[in-house]
């Protein structure tokens, strides 16, 4: 068994017993199904006012029933999928750092250093160890949520519903690993770890909130609750004529948004669950075609946070943390 | 000749504009058990690290186990043994799954049989499926062993082994060193302030003062060449108030 191996085994079996880890996971798993019970709730009374105006019309004599609301099962997974882009990650830079940090304040990183390992064992033992623990998170998260679809929301799901759900699953993975490995470079890159977790959770302050924060502020479509011109009735041809004029200034939102990874998570999942109207229903291979820029910029990006974790987690700056 | 298991040639160590250790040159024979002995701050622990590798020398090398801790440092790691002061453990994890984690990392490719046998010479049989966090620190003191002695090293390296130890500790702490050197045949170099310890376990004493060796002897020649005192104390103090030559 290789170096990265065991240190990666030791690390699955020391959070499996870690409460702190319990906690937090048993968080973001009972937020993620109250996000789809709420939004269960919301569709239910969406359809029963829907079903009340058919009812009031009817009663009136009319025959034309209005267009039902556009309600599809897994836009109930919004809420999960919000969850995961914040707690989520912030979870991730907390087991990031703790997996650096633990070392230190337990007073086994001694021991560690001391064993005839390679130069990346450790540092790619742990970030292997965090990817197998999220693989883990997120299979679970996803089988649950895909339960309470069913049984909560009362939807039924066909093949390609569960294709989508996987593929968003396995870009949460990838979303979550570039968050666990950023923390555990930076931790590493300290000269003190409380200044790792302080930069770390900086970071995620920066890129998770404020940046894709201003960049929704920005967005005109965000001005008034259910979008500006769809309540001013104006059609996709017409919004797209009226943005062309601001193209320089949404050219900048974009630019805002799209410096975040956060927001490449998001447009991800949000296309490929059908989240975004724009991809409801649409072939997963069009999806693709529109996201591919996305999925690229999400791994390339976290495969830079993997190589930043194993190359800035080098042994001379674990030694230091010695001291 | 006996073979040197440790040679240390010109060793130093600074932290910034302080300097731990003054160019140390020590030699110790393989089989010996050799204490370094020396106030707090004097670098005894500084010495360890440098000679585990866990700290890079300012200046100088060293060679432990015919490997040099700069050009070969996993080697020196391959081949020695390590009890840092305050030893901790993964509290979460079994004695048995600790062990087995650093046997793995030391190299051995099925070590259950291993982990059997040292958990039988220090006497912790029926005790493997306990949790770390429940051991008392004499015990976690004779599991630090443990995980030192795993993977076979030729030269074992303790740092304040009997630190926070009662007497009951101590002893069989004492005892388990004694074995490890005679049965086993390990150079076992020990940092201790416990003298009386020292009397009792080690064959050869150094005395570190400000980072620099003012004694490097055996315990016997040492003992015999200070005929008007009583005890290794009463020539400590005196070799550690001498001026440095």
């Amino acid at each position: 068994m290789s170096s990265t191996w065991v240190i990666a085994s030791k690390e699955l079996l020391d959070l499996r017993r870690d409460r702190l880890f319990a906690v937090l996971i048993g968080f973001l798993a009972i937020a993620t199904l109250i996000s789809v019970g709420v939004a269960a709730a919301a569709f239910r009374t969406e359809l029963d006012a829907y079903n009340l105006y058919v009812q009031q019309l009817t009663a009136s004599g009319s025959t034309t029933p209005p267009a039902a609301p556009q309600l599809f099962p897994l836009q109930l997974l919004r809420g999960g999928v919000e969850y995961l882009e914040i707690l989520g990650a912030l979870f991730a830079i907390v087991l990031g750092y703790g997996t650096v940090a633990k070392e230190k304040y337990r007073g086994t990183l001694q021991l560690l250093l001391s064993r005839p390992v390679g130069r990346f064992a450790i540092p790619a033992g742990k970030v292997l160890g965090l990817a197998v623990v999220w693989l883990v998170v997120v299979a679970v998260l996803t089988v649950l949520t895909t339960l309470a679809i069913l049984v909560i929301g009362n939807a039924p799901l066909q093949g390609i519903d569960v294709a989508r759900i996987l593929i968003a699953a396995v870009v949460a993975w990838v979303y979550l690993v570039f968050w666990s490995s950023l923390a555990i470079g930076i931790t590493a890159l300290s000269p003190r770890l409380s200044t790792g977790l302080i930069v770390s959770i900086v970071v995620w302050l920066a890129f998770v909130l404020i940046v894709p924060q201003i960049g929704d502020t920005m967005d005109p479509d965000n001005q008034v609750p259910g979008g500006l011109f769809a309540t001013l009735q104006i059609q996709k041809p017409d919004e797209l004529k009226v943005l062309a004029n601001f193209a320089a200034f949404d050219g900048i939102r974009n630019g805002l948004e799209v410096s975040s990874i956060t927001k490449h998570f998001e447009r991800l999942s949000f296309a490929f669950l059908g989240i975004k109207d724009k991809y409801n229903q649409q072939p997963l291979g069009l999806v693709w075609t529109d996201m591919w820029g996305y999925a690229i910029t999400l791994a390339a990006a976290t495969l830079a946070s993997v190589t930043f974790a194993v190359g800035a987690t080098t042994r001379r700056n674990l030694q230091r943390k010695i001291s | 000749m006996t073979k040197s298991a440790i040679a240390t040639d010109n060793l130093s160590k600074s932290y910034g504009s302080t300097l731990a250790l003054d160019a140390l040159s020590l030699e110790v024979a393989a089989g010996e058990v050799f204490g370094l002995l020396g106030h707090n701050g004097a670098g005894k622990t500084t010495t360890v690290n440098v000679l585990t590798t866990l700290l890079e020398p300012t200046q100088g090398d060293a060679e432990v186990a015919g490997h040099s801790v700069i050009a070969d440092a996993r080697a020196v790691r391959g081949a020695i043994g390590y009890l840092p002061e305050n030893v901790q453990f993964y509290d979460n994890l079994t004695l048995i799954e600790n062990l087995r984690f650093f046997a793995e990392l030391s190299g051995l490719r099925r070590p259950d049989q291993r982990i059997r046998d040292v958990l039988r010479i220090l006497d912790f049989e029926g005790r493997d499926r306990q949790r770390l966090g429940t051991f008392s620190k004499g015990m976690r003191q004779r599991v630090g062993i443990a995980q030192a002695i795993l993977h076979a090293p030729s030269v074992l390296f303790l740092d304040e082994p009997t630190s926070g130890l009662d007497p009951e500790g101590v002893r069989t702490l004492r005892e388990t060193i004694v074995r490890l050197n005679s049965e086993f045949g390990m150079t076992i170099f020990m940092n201790t302030h416990l003298l009386s310890e020292v009397t009792k376990t080690c064959t050869s004493i150094g005395i570190l003062r400000g980072g620099t060796l003012v004694h490097h002897d055996t315990l016997a020649k040492t003992l015999a060449d200070f005929p008007g005192e009583d005890s290794l104390e009463e020539i400590y103090f005196q070799l550690e108030s001498e001026p440095v030559s």
